[in-house]
């Protein structure tokens, strides 16, 4: 039997909790590399779009709408502008967000039977956005700076080998409604095709975004339906998306509050 | 998005738990058509819409030529929206036509909003009125300019004087002493008006200024010319406009999960009926899951030389509004509690809406005023009602 003296294990103790931490580091850097990686390979000037949304909730009930969907910048930059097409209900509903570095995005809703725009409360951004499976928060791109981001391995998404992140909000990024998220990253395109959203508290995802039906146009991977369900309320919300168009230059004004509120702007 | 037919078909029952005459129906019956259309041509866009309605009760007016909406009842006819919006540039827009206007920034009572003409034919519906004008806006960085020429008035809309449906705390008795709503012709001039707004942040700042005729009318009851009919006593309303200047300034910060805002409006008039006004608001709006709470406060700081009852729009202040609205998977609903602090009368109003399918809805709802009989709300008791309407969209 060997006696190991205390100093021994306080130096294997010191050891071991070193490669924890050069472990997590390295876990810290690799997943922060990846990240930055995707976001520059995925970078588009500008993304245009026509929406098709099904919202199913949990007795099976249909809802469509359909929405055009403006972007400029990309991530921590970018500004987007939504508007509602049909159903009657709300059509010329506006959703403008636009990125602020560090912070949660500035979001103003227009509504046309008020005539004049609303602003979401940046800390309010769990609600519903126009009763779908997507809230405020979700309406915004990923972005990595405002997160604490972690490697947890690789994992297989629809067959395709996937690098699993997972991704805190950092303090000095402004309040998030979720207290992580595990993305998925396609290791071949490093294309984002699954995140699972915690909410506070919740150990099991209380929300979880597929990507797929993923397509290379105009020399962009663009993953054209996007599925949202809400494992909690067993309902959940899906867009197909149309009419694709990048980097097409868009109209100065277009991301402006005076634009939100031009009644059937675009 | 931009061009397109649009528009539904409602019909609406009411059934009254009482009457305060015998001309007030038990029940009654509102079928509304709304038809909108859009088109965009090049960079201009063009937007046509028209209402046609048939009312059960003496809301309604004859059918007559009003494109400006300004006589006193409801035609079954009406155009609510026929503008063209052109861009002078990529940052200034000029809008002319009939359209509606929205400045205010407090929900439930907004003194930015006090200069526009509404329609409260139903009081408990309080819609805006579309207007004719010519609107310039344009936004540079954070601050946002628009400016509003209104060449002609269009007079709020009130209930039939003497029905169940206006607000008046005359001291009259109601109901014996007849009230007869006498025709005035409002008068042409309008209103010019400027905004300028700006975004710092959390902070949303704006400044508003605007003079011309105030579409709200003073009522002038006029006892020295009351009759002696075979119904009773009956008194004559007339009604007057006066000329108006206000200044206002809104401020509104998002505070965590709070949206704060606040308005003030200095409102000067030479009319001794009208005088001057200092209108504030504050309001408190926090979302909880898929629905809005929202609490406001409004007053006046200046006591109105005459009783405010005449001035009508001014009669409920100071008050205090609370609104819960949510949206559900089947629909959504709403519940609204107004406070008039002044006389302690008040209203709970309730709504239910289920979305059978995106295209048909039905509503069913009721209000209940409450309180004196002294203040605006506790005198429209007669008019607590359950209503119930069926819509289809397109």
């Amino acid at each position: 039997m060997t006696v190991k003296h205390p100093g021994s294990r306080i130096a294997l103790a010191v050891a071991a909790l070193s490669l924890l931490l050069v472990g997590r580091a390295d876990a810290a850097g690799d997943a922060r590399k990846l990240l930055i990686e995707a976001e520059n390979r995925h970078r588009t000037r500008t993304l245009q779009y026509s929406g098709e949304l099904t919202v199913v909730n949990k007795d099976g009930k249909v809802r469509k709408k359909g929405w055009k969907s403006f972007r400029e910048g990309y991530a921590g930059d970018a500004k987007d502008l939504v508007r509602f097409t049909d159903p009657p209900e709300v059509k010329g509903v506006g959703f403008l967000s636009l990125a602020r570095p560090g912070k949660p995005a500035d979001q103003w809703l227009y509504l046309p039977s008020m005539k004049r725009e609303r602003r979401i409360a940046s800390q309010d951004r769990d609600a519903s956005f126009v009763g779908t499976d997507f809230n405020y928060e979700d309406m915004e791109e990923f972005d990595h700076k405002k997160y604490e981001v972690e490697s947890k391995g690789e994992q297989l998404q629809d067959g395709h080998p996937c690098y699993v992140i997972e991704a805190r909000p950092d303090v000095n990024g402004g309040k998030s409604v979720y207290e992580k998220k595990i993305l998925y990253l396609r290791k071949d395109i490093l294309y984002l095709v699954r995140e699972d959203l915690h909410r506070k508290g919740e150990k099991e995802p209380g929300k979880r975004l597929l990507l797929s039906d993923i397509r290379n146009i105009e020399g962009h991977w663009v993953a054209m339906r996007l599925e949202m369900t809400d494992l909690k309320k067993g309902s959940r919300t899906t867009v197909f998306m149309k009419e694709i168009v990048f980097d097409r230059p868009q109209p100065a004004g277009r991301f402006t509050l005076r634009n939100l509120n031009r009644e059937g702007g675009e | 998005m931009a061009e397109g037919f649009s528009g539904y078909a409602e019909v609406k029952g009411f059934t009254f738990a009482e009457r305060a005459s015998d001309r007030d129906p038990r029940a009654l019956g509102w079928a509304t058509l709304f038809a909108k259309g859009e088109r965009k041509l090049g960079d201009s866009r063009f937007t046509a819409s028209a209402r046609a309605e048939e009312i059960s009760s003496r809301e309604r007016g004859p059918l007559v030529f009003d494109p400006a909406d300004r006589d006193a009842r409801r035609t079954p006819v009406s155009v609510r929206d026929l503008w063209m919006r052109l861009p002078l540039t990529s940052s200034v827009d000029l809008q002319l036509g009939r359209f509606e206007l929205g400045w205010g920034k407090t929900d439930g009572y907004s003194p930015a909003d006090a200069f526009l003409p509404r329609d409260l034919s139903d009081p408990f519906a309080d819609e805006k009125l579309p207007l004719w004008a010519a609107r310039l806006s344009g936004q540079r960085g954070p601050l946002r300019v628009e400016a509003v020429a209104c060449p002609v008035t269009t007079p709020w809309r009130l209930p039939v004087l003497g029905g169940r449906n206006a607000p008046l705390s005359t001291g009259l008795p109601i109901g014996k002493v007849g009230i007869e709503d006498k025709e005035n012709a409002p008068p042409r001039d309008g209103f010019g008006a400027l905004r300028l707004l700006a975004t710092f942040g959390n902070w949303d700042l704006g400044v508003w200024g605007r003079f011309g005729v105030r579409p709200a009318p003073l009522l002038v009851f006029r006892t020295d010319l009351a009759s002696l009919g075979p119904s009773g006593p009956t008194v004559p309303v007339e009604r007057r406009y006066a000329r108006e200047q206000g200044a206002g300034v809104e401020v509104s910060l998002v505070a965590g999960s709070w949206v704060l805002r606040g308005e003030t409006a200095a409102l000067f008039s030479g009319d001794p009926g009208l005088g001057n006004a200092l209108v504030g608001t504050l309001s408190a709006e926090r979302g909880f899951g898929d629905g809005t709470l929202l609490v406001t406060l409004a007053g006046n700081a200046k006591d109105t030389p005459v009783d405010a009852t005449f001035l009508f729009d001014r009669a409920l202040l100071p008050v205090l509004i609370v609104a819960w609205n949510r949206t559900e998977a089947w629909g959504n609903w709403k519940v609204v509690w107004t406070e008039a602090l002044k006389h302690g009368d008040g209203l709970l109003k309730a709504e239910v809406g289920y979305n059978a399918t995106d295209f048909w809805s039905l509503t069913l709802g009721g209000e209940l005023p409450y309180g004196s009989e002294k203040g605006p709300l506790g005198a429209l008791h007669a008019a607590r009602r359950a209503h119930l309407a069926l819509r289809r969209s397109w």
